[in-house]
């Protein structure tokens, strides 16, 4: 029991137990800044962290969840700090963290159509760079004349900042939709191909004679030799894919869309409504991990085969 | 008729300005059901002539046959165990030996596959590790489910390039003697071709040992080992017969060596 308890005096629970005594401290903001809200939330996350900690056993992935919820609570104490509890931020610009939950909340219809939408439009743009840039990767760092070519050319189309296929795809496909999947496609084909061409250069030169002895058909060796010895490199290539892609589409959307997190925030900040651009901002910050979080356990699972 | 025939290989490597003779003017043949090691120092082309045999190689001149037939690229006729990466990463075990069967017949179901696949792994000792993958195994681990996968293809010749040469000691030992065993009893006894630097493992494995010399890479000499089977490495070692034979041998090869050595004036 002592030993439990001491194990309970750790850096998280001390700044948990300094958020509830930065409470006490006056409000200098004018407007109403819903603290309640973020003493609900915070609340929250001591309790499923608590909850956690006594039902979890293993030491290692519980110490990571404890370091995340201690960073967010130092993020979370700062910025009341700097904001609610001091004012030295300007009330305008920088709104309350209780109030952006309250905003959060009221908007929350609007913001799960906004992130259905660019999702819809990212797997769609990103499934078709996949299922094109991957064969022809494979197929290209085959021949070798034509993949040494083939990789210049890629190069050069992937050092191209895909932002400026938007006014093209938007001359050309008046859909905002079609015009951002194309978009989605062009970031996200140059660096899956690129990637694909020089997994399949550096692949041990044994593993594919082996593979010769074994007689194996052209196909097969596409797909179930070259694909998975140079997997580990494809999957780094559509990591930055994912990654760009997420970039262009919220700056498409800022610039000619109607729906989407990149709309959302450029609408209201027409009005200057900063509370809402923070929204925007977490709202897409959260959306991001959570996606990367589910790419990297996927791409774990794929390469289960490495130690 | 043998059932291997090199006559009058040769082969060059084109390097930049001249022409690298990895192999000159080498004859030999191999019997049915023969194994033969081919034995040298490093960079004697005994690995090029082994991919001569594997058909990922052609010759620049001379005639290899199996069987009578010219060798036009890989067969099924041949099974290859290399020094690493034989194995593929991303297949388990029971995996690797099921997609090596599959390349030789594509008419088994999925159970024919996995009970022939853990009949094989059974025989080399990895009954219990179907699942893992290769990183997950010992080195001598490897090696043993390559076997286990060449021999699933029911080939008629098995090309072995240094399968132990990165295998310790003591596990080198097992292997050699778990191969000696499947290859004495298997029901049609393979073709072996053997490429090892270590004299001891060809004196045990062989029924002849082709010693060849570096630079242009020749055949200095053939040697056949006719000491009675089934042998083990103890067995042997208690014999006086084969310790005056072993260093023989071992003269033979080291005078080679120096030979070289002295040949270019290399400070030692």
């Amino acid at each position: 029991m002592k030993d439990k308890l001491k194990k309970q005096l750790n850096i998280t629970n001390l700044l948990f137990i300094v958020f509830l005594l930065i409470q006490l401290l006056p409000e200098q903001y004018s407007k109403e800044t819903y603290e309640i809200n973020i003493i609900i939330f915070v609340i929250g996350i001591q309790v499923i962290y608590l909850l956690l900690s006594f039902l979890n056993k293993k030491e290692e992935k519980m110490e990571t969840i404890q370091d995340i919820i201690a960073i967010s609570y130092l993020l979370i104490i700062i910025w009341q700090l700097l904001t609610s509890k001091s004012a030295i931020l300007n009330e305008l610009l920088f709104p309350a963290p209780g109030i952006v939950i309250e905003q959060f909340i009221a908007d929350l219809p609007k913001i799960l159509e906004g992130i259905q939408s660019s999702i819809f439009i990212i797997i769609q743009g990103y499934l078709l760079a996949l299922v094109t840039a991957i064969p022809l990767g494979l197929a290209a760092g085959w021949h070798i004349r034509f993949g040494n070519s083939f990789l210049y050319v890629s190069k050069f189309f992937g050092s191209i900042p895909p932002i400026v296929y938007i006014p093209y795809a938007i001359a050309l496909l008046p859909a905002f939709r079609d015009a951002s999947v194309f978009v989605i496609f062009a970031a996200s084909f140059w660096p899956i191909l690129g990637a694909t061409m020089a997994g399949v250069f550096n692949i041990e030169k044994k593993i594919l004679d082996s593979a010769k002895t074994l007689n194996v058909g052209k196909l097969s060796m596409l797909f179930h030799v070259m694909l998975p010895a140079a997997l580990p490199e494809i999957l780094m290539g559509c990591s930055q894919g994912l990654g760009i892609s997420f970039i262009l589409l919220t700056s498409a959307e800022m610039i000619g869309g109607k729906t989407g997190m990149g709309y959302y925030i450029k609408y209201y900040s027409d009005f200057g409504d900063f509370t809402r651009i923070v929204v925007g901002i977490i709202v897409l910050g959260v959306v991001v991990s959570i996606l990367t979080y589910f790419f990297n356990l996927l791409q774990s699972y794929l390469l289960r085969w490495r130690q | 008729m043998s059932k291997i025939e090199l006559k009058n290989v040769t082969l060059n490597y084109a390097e930049r300005k001249s022409v690298f003779t990895a192999l000159d003017d080498v004859s030999f043949s191999v019997k049915a059901g023969e194994f033969v090691s081919i034995i040298g120092a490093s960079g004697c082309g005994k690995s090029s002539l082994l991919s001569l045999l594997e058909g990922l190689n052609f010759p620049t001149q001379g005639v290899i046959t199996i069987d009578g037939q010219e060798i036009t690229g890989t067969g099924e006729d041949r099974a290859v165990v290399f020094q690493h990466y034989s194995l593929f990463p991303w297949m388990t075990t029971r995996g690797n030996v099921i997609y090596g069967i599959k390349q030789v017949n594509k008419k088994l179901t999925n159970q024919e596959l996995t009970a022939i696949a853990d009949d094989y792994l059974e025989k080399v000792g990895l009954s219990g590790f179907e699942n893992k993958y290769p990183l997950q195994l010992s080195g001598g681990m490897q090696q043993r489910a390559a076997i286990a996968r060449a021999l699933a293809m029911s080939p008629s010749i098995l090309l072995m390039d240094e399968p132990f040469g990165a295998v310790d000691a003591k596990n080198r030992k097992i292997l050699q003697e778990l191969l000696l065993e499947l290859w004495e009893n298997s029901e049609e006894k393979k073709t072996v071709v053997f490429v090892t630097h270590d004299i001891d493992e060809a004196i045990l494995l062989s029924d002849r040992i082709i010693m060849m010399t570096s630079n242009p890479g020749r055949i200095k000499k053939e040697i056949p080992i006719d000491f009675p089977r089934p042998r083990t490495g103890s067995h042997l070692l208690e014999s006086k017969k084969y310790l005056n034979f072993r260093k023989e041998l071992l003269a033979t090869f080291f005078n080679d060596i120096s030979e070289k050595i002295g040949g270019e004036e290399v400070a030692l």
